[in-house]
């Protein structure tokens, strides 16, 4: 099962190295985002944690629903996915790597966020910074496991993507809202107690969502 | 399945539910605090509990789909899903009727609010899946994992919101003063237009159904004449 | 009295939903039957026509 995902991820981050678009896709949505919502607060707003930590979230959202939906719909073309499904690998190993390299793309897009999150909202490079990343890597988790698992039928659909936008939205709702909130505590510098509760909804959600699509992936790949 | 069950929902309807009306503007005493408005809250519970019941058998009936693989099992869960989606829709536009008078606003993020809201999004898409997914067992399959994850996500939904909105203190002083129906005729009425609505939603289930099967069946049918019709085209 | 509009607003707005899900429904219903009936018409001359294997297969199911 191991070698089978190695295998998997390999290949799909050898897809990206080589010309890949999905990190490059999910960098400039997420910086288009930002901007946007730079433009949107006014100058004045720029700097208060809690409108950076609510724009990195959308930025999160919005960029991770298309880049999974990017990842999925590479497995269509040429009918891969009815080719690996042929494969001995069982399909919760597929729906694993699947996530798995979805999620380090993401990741990659992440750090270029926070980059420019800290340029723009006028932040401090500190501390503070390094403690964001346990939590986006939760919300990123989370994020991939559902949308992977919802994508792939969606992809195949006419208005595939607005269907995974509108089905995975509310579905991921509680991450949302426990991101945001640890996000400004990490970033105004409140003690470590405040982001308890929001990490262990985070973790919770990416718990359910990742046994999820680990048990009902086989269902959706037939 | 027999016809006569919709039958007996149905006749179950038809006396409760006039029955619920009675109790509801002739029966039961105004509310001291809230007034006449009040009333509004006999048909509104109901509702809310309906709606929670068509999501909760929505998802258990997914699970029987992916797990049995029987077309029934499908159609059960849309049955459910949009019975609920109708009452969850009814829940809130009734809150919102009776919040206007009472907090003075249509809406508001309260916790509770907030939660149905969502929970009317989730099925929103579900509902939507279907009606703009091809129908095909997929796209069937898909909505089953839907419905099956959005009902465990629903403790996670209702924690998180309430993190996010630390309850309105008037609120909830408010709908606790609310459910202490303290005459006993308030929580007859209560009891009444719950078996009504829930009559009148398993009438409503019970037609949903119906057309759904009978849309299975045609599937079924359409698929048979293509196949005697290809081996009719092959034999001479 | 204005809360009694609130009031009325409400119950009125249950019952002319639930009344026009049921005539949707009904009309639904209504239309799938007819289609149900002229397929199965269609099947069955279909499998008078045809060979008996198929007929079995018909009628069976």
């Amino acid at each position: 099962m191991l070698t089978g995902f190695c295998a998997l991820l390999h290949k799909d981050l050898t897809l990206e190295r080589r010309g890949g678009r999905v990190v490059i896709e999910l960098c400039v949505l997420s910086l288009l985002v930002l901007v946007v919502l730079v433009v949107a607060y006014g100058p004045e707003t720029g700097g208060r944690p809690e409108s950076a930590a609510g724009a990195l979230w959308v930025a999160l959202i919005l960029s991770g629903l298309p880049g999974a939906s990017l990842a999925v719909a590479a497995e269509h073309e040429n009918d891969c996915l009815t080719g690996l499904r042929l494969s001995p690998l069982e399909p919760a190993t597929i729906y694993a790597a699947k996530v798995a390299a979805v999620a380090l793309s993401m990741a990659v897009s992440q750090a270029a966020t926070l980059l420019l999150l800290v340029l723009f909202f006028n932040l401090q490079f500190d501390l503070n910074l390094l403690r964001l990343i346990p939590i986006l890597l939760l919300g990123t988790l989370g994020l991939c496991a559902l949308s992977t698992l919802l994508g792939t039928i969606t992809s195949r659909l006419r208005a595939g993507e607005m269907l995974l936008a509108l089905l995975t939205a509310p579905l991921y709702v509680p991450e949302l809202i426990a991101g945001v909130k640890a996000s400004a505590a990490v970033l105004s510098g409140a003690s470590l107690a405040a982001v308890v509760l929001p990490l262990k909804i985070l973790a919770a959600c990416d718990l359910l969502f990742v046994v999820c699509g680990y048990l009902l992936f086989e269902y959706l790949a037939g | 399945m027999r016809p006569s069950l919709g039958a007996a929902f149905a006749a179950a309807g038809c006396v409760l539910v006039p029955a619920a009306l009675f109790m509801v503007f002739v029966y039961v005493p105004t509310e001291a605090s809230q007034g006449i408005v009040q009333r509004i809250f006999y048909f509104h519970v109901p509702c809310a509990w309906v709606a929670f019941l068509g999501f909760g058998l929505s998802a258990v009936a997914g699970a029987f789909y992916l797990f049995f693989a029987q077309q029934v099992w499908d159609d059960i869960g849309y049955a459910a899903a949009e019975v609920g989606m109708l009452f969850c829709t009814l829940v809130l536009i009734t809150g919102s009727l009776w919040a206007k008078p009472i907090w003075g606003t249509w809406w508001t993020w309260d916790s509770r609010l907030t939660t149905t809201f969502i929970l009317w999004l989730l099925y929103a898409g579900y509902l939507l899946l279907r009606a703009m997914g091809e129908e095909n067992e997929q796209v069937a399959r898909l909505a089953a994992v839907v419905a099956i994850v959005a009902v465990l996500d629903i403790p996670l939904i209702v924690i998180s919101v309430r993190l996010w909105r630390t309850i309105h203190p008037a609120v909830l002083v408010t709908r606790s003063g609310e459910h202490g129906l303290e005459d006993p005729r308030m929580l007859q009425t209560l009891a009444v237009s719950m078996l009504a609505i829930s009559a009148l939603s398993a009438w409503l289930f019970w037609l949903r159904l119906k057309t759904l099967r009978a849309k299975s069946r045609l599937f079924e049918l359409r698929r048979m004449l293509a196949t005697a019709q290809a081996i009719g085209d092959g034999a001479p | 009295m204005n809360h009694l509009s609130y009031l009325f607003a409400a119950y009125s707005i249950i019952f002319v939903a639930v009344f026009l899900y049921v005539i949707l429904l009904w009309r639904r219903q209504v239309r799938l039957e007819a289609e149900l009936l002229r397929l199965e018409d269609e099947i069955r001359e279909l499998a008078r026509k045809m060979a008996p294997p198929e007929d079995g297969g018909a009628s069976a199911t």
